[in-house]
């Protein structure tokens, strides 16, 4: 006996065995159909008796494993089922000797035998026989379960014949020795009648008996007659069939104790179902086995008083297991017999729970010589060891041995090797290290399992499906290796495993597709979430110029309302919310979109990334994908994923999509918890039209304000000049422009601007809207710049104030009528001062051009384009000093202006249409220019800029024209005309403009019906009346008067002298002095007078005024009382006259 | 002495694994994984209401051809595993023992390292030159 029983266990003691096989040409799924039928007839309760009777059948048995039948009954096959095919009558002659020679194989242990027989048509002549049955076909057999019943019921009645033969007979005179194969030629010439030999067979026969009862259902008999075996065969030493009749002891307690059977599910035993009143009592124990390992004793102790006290407990049973294992291996023959047990107590081990134990047996059991093994052998050994640590509970020595099976299906020394099987081998061992092969597991926290075996397993499981002829599986595995065992490869395993990747996929390459084994068994895809290792997603806003902007007031009420707090410090959301978050910025469709991931490559050498793109879903997007090398054992890399949405919608980065050794990977971001991202949901907006903005003047890359620009311009500018800035602006989008409006904010300049900086004229710009695509529009902004000219306080000093009072009351002086130019120059003081003066100061602005068109606008979007406008200001001029002189009209007066050129250029200055003045390259010269008096009132009120006093906006329309132009001095350049404008705007002081302003009182001197003034000659003739009229209009708030005006008339000699007495020259005609009453706001009062004078000569009227309304509380300022003075220059009279 | 010194964490991968005939590593990978299995079954077998006054020397796990295998566990379920050649039969059951408590004194060392982090493999110069003096010298 060679060959082991691997699956049994130690109720097989109590089972009969029947072999059924084929006899001819029966097909094999036909055969294997009636065979479970048959089969399942495992256990019949005999009628009388209320015994059962346990069947264990074979289809295949080997008649050398028959020859042990005597040493454990069990072995005996002592019932044959043939199962045949007889298609008609002449054939069946055949099959019957067929049948007969079969049986003549185990002939000599059956006790009863059967013939099935299918298919047979017609009738057969030969008589009805007990031991055949025939069926019309293999499906058409109703009865075939109950003929093994029948059949099973006729060996039972053999059977307790048997033992009623054996047991009963007494006589001892001779009993013969039974033996196995191996101790026949041991007993040659023994002496028979010795006691010793006696007992032996006494005891040999004893076990048999016991062997017969336990089969014949009678345990409590088996269980006496095995212990009065044990005790005899113990006396005469008789060690093998001592340990049998030891085995058979703990089968039968086994039996006693464990009415559940041992074997578990691997046997394919079916659990026998209640079907008598004594099963009913098995179930209830099977239920609670428990209760039996527990003490050992069995619960329902009332019917089993008298049975306990035979039976071995549980840990009796495996004491003598181990006796017995212990005898058998003393003979190198009985080694099968040996291994079985070892199999039977660890599987009663297993049911006991005594894993320690069990591995003891286990452990001897290895190490069981069986010779010289075939490959098949050792496979099923390797494999049966495997199952039995698994019915342990020791998975990892389970798996240990199934993986030695697996190698030994592919020994070398097989000329066939099961790539097949040893792949299928290697699958089973994967749950023993703890190994999945579904990526996700090893996503989540730290790598579990023993890295190192498990890289082992994988490379087999590779090279296996390699052999096996399947590079796919190969890829699939060794992607998986190389995502989930990284961490742990060396830098040269890393090579090699990318290396043989590589190798496998140019042959099949790696994808997404779950691949499913034929077994059923599916294996997912590995995504390649590690090559390279994504650190951070960022979606990116769209360019500045191209971002959209939702316009204000529209659909403004759809912000989230998610908390009724407009702030909370607590923030809800966590982190699985935060990718889902939306994120505040959109996406226009049909624009380039990036999304940037922050990347770096873990292995030893450059890795090279191909298609590379972004999977999103919401929205129809079209990925762009990009290639990408990155160098070995790269730092953070940024890589930027482009795409264009197509559609309008909410869009979802859900991950990404990479080919890396030719495995294409879709890495979702679900799956990546290290990945950090500020939200990957974003909004998709309809399509806008798309400006590219060009300038006449030169771009500048720096930016100027705080915030982005799309783009800048920079120019260089005199203080006061004016420039022409073209924009071209030209949809290069799809979608026409619809609508186009402009502005612009001059940003944080600390410089005093005056007049506006930026104008434009936007209506011929857009009378050409809408701007199909392709189109341009133009538009020409002016860049003024007007900067503060007043030189500051140092400056003052390097003039000398020419002793020309500014604050004193009007001088009519004829003298004062245009200052000469001083030509002098005052050289400056040092050429740190000058340098103050040379600084640049810089403006800048922005203008906005927002616009918008197509689908986009109909959802109120709008695009921005901005335009960063940066003027570096050189000084031109400065006013040093400002101070007024008083005209000799008394509504008009000299502005004194000190000019100093600051450049380093000759230039000339004008103002209201004066003569130039040409100042030379750091001059300074005074000028003076004439102009009117101005009532504030009379202006419009500050509408714009809160200033620090509101005068100076007013002087706005008073602005000094000072055209300055230059000549470029440089040699080499052809001279290049500049002009602007320069204000006084800022120069202009409290007390200047004080003196420009008009009085609130308006004197109107009228001398013989025509308007007098201090610079106008009046004529009249001596002797006639010269009519003078005052009118006095108050322009004030208040009420002023009464006055009283007094006209002294006086000669100048224009040498100093005045002559005042001119009684007899002139003389008035009523009174000199005039009364002028309370005249009332708005109001005016006319004084009526008149001169006569009596001699010829030029005459000057000077009005004194007085006050009268002194208590009335202020006085008023003397420079409202700026009455003219009259020059009159009396004529001779008319010959005609005179006569 | 031993021929394999490994040091296995709570959750049963290796934090330490170190062996005399280097060429021949994943055999000692594979004889101390399964080993495993005897830990499980020893630590379990003892109840839970034990655990306290539970010995943290299991003894021998099982006995290959060649060598022997022994196990030590601490209270935080961190495992230590012995191989030892079993031709070298001078070795007493008590040497055995104090190779454990030398180990476990030396693990202490380093998980007191507070710039080591639980869980990550064993690196301490120390400890791998105490495990060196516990091996069997290759020549």
């Amino acid at each position: 006996m060679s060959v082991p029983d691997y699956m049994q266990c130690a109720e097989d003691h109590q089972t009969v065995l029947v072999v059924v096989q084929p006899v001819g040409i029966v097909p094999e799924d036909q055969f294997f159909r009636i065979y479970k039928r048959i089969a399942s007839v495992a256990q019949v309760s005999i009628r009388d008796s209320q015994r059962n009777l346990y069947i264990r059948y074979r289809h295949h048995y080997l008649p050398e494993n028959n020859e042990w039948g005597d040493f454990q009954t069990h072995r005996k096959v002592v019932g044959l089922i043939s199962v045949t095919t007889c298609g008609s009558a002449k054939e069946w002659p055949q099959t019957l000797d067929r049948f007969h020679s079969q049986k003549e194989v185990f002939g000599a242990t059956l006790y009863d035998s059967r013939l099935l027989v299918f298919g047979l048509q017609g009738e057969i002549a030969e008589q009805q026989r007990t031991d055949v049955a025939f069926y019309s076909s293999y499906e058409d057999c109703p009865n075939v379960e109950k003929r093994v019943e029948d059949f099973v019921e006729s060996i039972f009645i053999v059977l307790e014949s048997k033992r009623l033969d054996r047991a009963t007979d007494k006589s001892g005179d001779k009993i013969p020795l039974l033996c196995v194969p191996f101790e026949k030629k041991d007993f040659v010439g023994l002496d028979t009648d010795s006691r010793h030999y006696k007992k032996r067979c006494q005891g040999r026969m004893r076990k048999h008996v016991g062997d017969l009862c336990l089969q014949a259902g009678m345990l409590q008999d088996a269980l006496v007659h095995y212990h009065m075996a044990v005790e005899l065969l113990r006396s005469v030493n008789d060690f093998l069939w001592l340990g049998a009749a030891l085995e058979g002891l703990c089968s039968a307690s086994v039996i006693f104790h464990y009415p559940g059977g041992t074997a578990g599910k691997a046997s394919g035993r079916k659990p026998s179902l209640a079907q008598g009143q004594g099963q009913a009592a098995d179930a209830g124990k099977r239920h609670r086995p428990g209760a039996l390992t527990a003490n050992g004793i069995s619960a329902d102790t009332s019917s089993e008083i008298g049975r306990a006290k035979n039976c071995l407990g549980p840990e009796d049973i495996i004491e003598k297991y181990k006796e017995a294992i212990s005898y058998y291996g003393k003979y190198k023959n009985a080694g099968v017999i040996e291994l079985e047990a070892c199999v039977k107590a660890v599987r009663v081990l297993a049911i006991q729970k005594r894993a320690m134990e069990a591995s003891e047996f286990l452990q001897n059991a290895v190490y069981i010589n069986l010779g010289q093994l075939s490959e098949e052998e050792k496979i099923q050994r390797y494999s049966i060891l495997s199952e039995l640590y698994h019915l342990i509970g020791f998975h990892r020595k389970s798996a240990f041995f199934k993986r030695v099976a697996a190698m030994q299906c592919v020994a070398p020394t097989i000329p066939e090797p099961g790539w097949r099987a040893c792949y299928k081998l290697l699958l089973e061992t994967l749950p023993g290290y703890s190994l999945s092969l579904d990526p996700k597991d090893f996503s989540k926290g730290s790598h579990c399992g023993w890295a190192a075996v498990q890289m082992r397993l994988l490379h087999e499981l590779v090279y296996a499906s390699r052999r096996m002829g399947n590079p796919g599986l190969s890829v699939r595995h060794l992607s998986f290796l190389l995502q989930t065992m990284l961490d742990f490869l060396s830098d040269q395993e890393k090579k090699e495993v990318t290396q043989s990747l590589e190798n496998y996929t140019s042959k099949c390459p790696g994808g997404m597709e779950v691949l499913t084994l034929p077994d059923g068994l599916k294996l997912p895809p590995v995504a390649f979430t590690k090559l390279p290792i994504i650190r951070s997603v960022k979606l990116l806003d769209l360019p500045v110029s191209l971002r959209p902007h939702k316009q204000k007031g529209l659909l403004e009420n759809n912000m989230s309302t998610k908390s009724p707090f407009i702030y909370s410090p607590i923030i809800m959301h966590t982190r699985g919310e935060e990718r889902n978050k939306k994120i505040e910025f959109q996406w226009v469709q049909g624009e380039v979109c990036e999304v940037q991931l922050m990347v770096y490559n873990p292995m030893p050498f450059e890795l090279r990334v191909e298609h590379m793109g972004l999977l999103t879903s919401g929205v129809e997007f079209e990925a762009l994908p990009a290639a990408l090398s990155l160098p070995a054992e790269s730092g953070l890399y940024p890589v930027t994923l482009v795409g264009v949405p197509r559609t309008a919608g909410n869009i979802t980065v859900n991950g990404y999509h990479t080919s890396v050794f030719g495995v294409t990977s879709d890495c979702l971001l679900e799956g990546l918890p290290s990945v950090l991202t500020s939200g990957c949901v974003v909004e998709v907006i309809p399509s806008l039209p798309r400006l590219q903005l060009s300038t006449s003047l030169p771009r500048m890359t720096r930016n100027l304000c705080p915030g982005e620009l799309s783009s800048s311009v920079s120019v260089q500018l005199f203080n006061g000049e004016t420039q022409h800035l073209t924009i071209t602006l030209e949809n290069i989008g799809s979608e026409d422009l619809e609508t186009l409006e402009v502005a612009s904010k001059t940003c944080n300049t600390k410089e005093k601007l005056f007049g506006e900086f930026l104008s434009w004229d936007l209506d011929e710009a857009v009378s050409q809207l809408p701007l199909k695509p392709g189109q341009s529009v133009t538009l020409t902004v002016n860049i003024k710049v007007r900067l503060d000219f007043s030189g500051g306080e140092n400056l003052l000093q390097d003039l000398n104030d020419d002793g020309i009072s500014v604050t004193g009351l009007p001088i009519s002086s004829p003298l004062r009528q245009v200052l000469k130019p001083r030509a002098e120059t005052k050289p400056l003081g040092s050429e740190s001062s000058k340098t103050d003066y040379n600084h640049v100061k810089t403006l800048e602005a922005v203008m906005t051009f927002k616009y918008s068109g197509g689908a986009g606008k109909v959802e109120g979007y709008y695009r921005d384009l901005t335009l960063g406008v940066h003027v570096d200001i050189e000084p031109s001029v400065f006013f040093t000093r400002v101070s007024t002189l008083p005209a000799t009209r008394t509504r008009q007066c000299h502005l004194l202006l000190d000019v100093f050129n600051s450049t380093e250029h000759e230039l000339t200055v004008s103002a209201n249409n004066n003569q130039d003045l040409v100042l030379h390259a750091s001059e300074c010269q005074r000028m003076a220019i004439q102009v009117d008096k101005f009532d504030f009132d009379t202006l419009p009120q500050p509408d714009q800029e809160a200033l620090r006093y509101t005068n100076p906006k007013l002087l706005e329309e008073e602005r000094l024209h000072a055209q300055a132009s230059m000549i470029n001095s440089t040699l080499a350049h052809p001279s290049v005309r500049r002009q602007g404008e320069a204000s006084v705007e800022g120069v202009l002081n409290q007390l200047v403009l004080e003196h420009l302003q008009l009085a609130p009182l308006q004197w109107d001197v009228v001398v013989n019906g025509k308007p007098c003034d201090c610079d106008i000659i009046a004529d009249c003739r001596v002797g006639d009346a010269v009519p003078l009229e005052v009118k006095l209009t108050n322009r004030s708030k208040n009420a002023v008067g009464p006055f009283a005006l007094t006209v002294v008339p006086f000669q100048d000699y224009q040498n100093g002298v005045q002559n005042y007495a001119l009684q007899d020259a002139v003389t008035f005609i009523g009174s000199n002095t005039f009364y002028i009453d309370t005249v009332k706001p708005t109001e005016n009062s006319v004084c009526m007078g008149a001169l006569l004078f009596l001699y010829t000569g030029d005459f000057y009227l000077n009005i004194k005024f007085q006050d009268d309304s002194a208590g009335q509380g202020k006085e008023l300022p003397p420079s409202w009382f700026g009455l003219p003075s009259v020059h009159i220059k009396a004529l001779e009279a008319p010959i005609e006259a005179g006569a | 002495m031993a021929v394999c010194i490994a040091v296995i964490a709570k959750e049963n991968y290796p934090l330490y694994i170190r062996s005399v005939p280097v060429q021949n590593e994943l055999k000692f990978h594979y004889t101390v994984h399964t080993s495993l299995d005897v830990v499980e079954e020893k630590i379990s077998a003892v109840g839970k209401a034990m655990a306290d006054q539970r010995e943290l020397y299991l003894g021998l796990l099982y006995p290959t051809e060649d060598y022997k295998v022994y196990g030590y566990v601490t209270n935080s379920k961190v495992k230590f595993v012995i191989v030892a050649d079993s031709s070298n039969t001078s070795l007493r059951d008590n040497e055995i023992r104090s190779m454990f408590r030398k180990l476990h004194n030396s693990f202490t060392d380093v998980m007191c390292n507070p710039f080591y982090n639980p869980g990550d493999t064993i690196q301490s110069k120390a400890f791998d030159s105490m495990v060196s003096a516990m091996m069997v010298q290759a020549s």
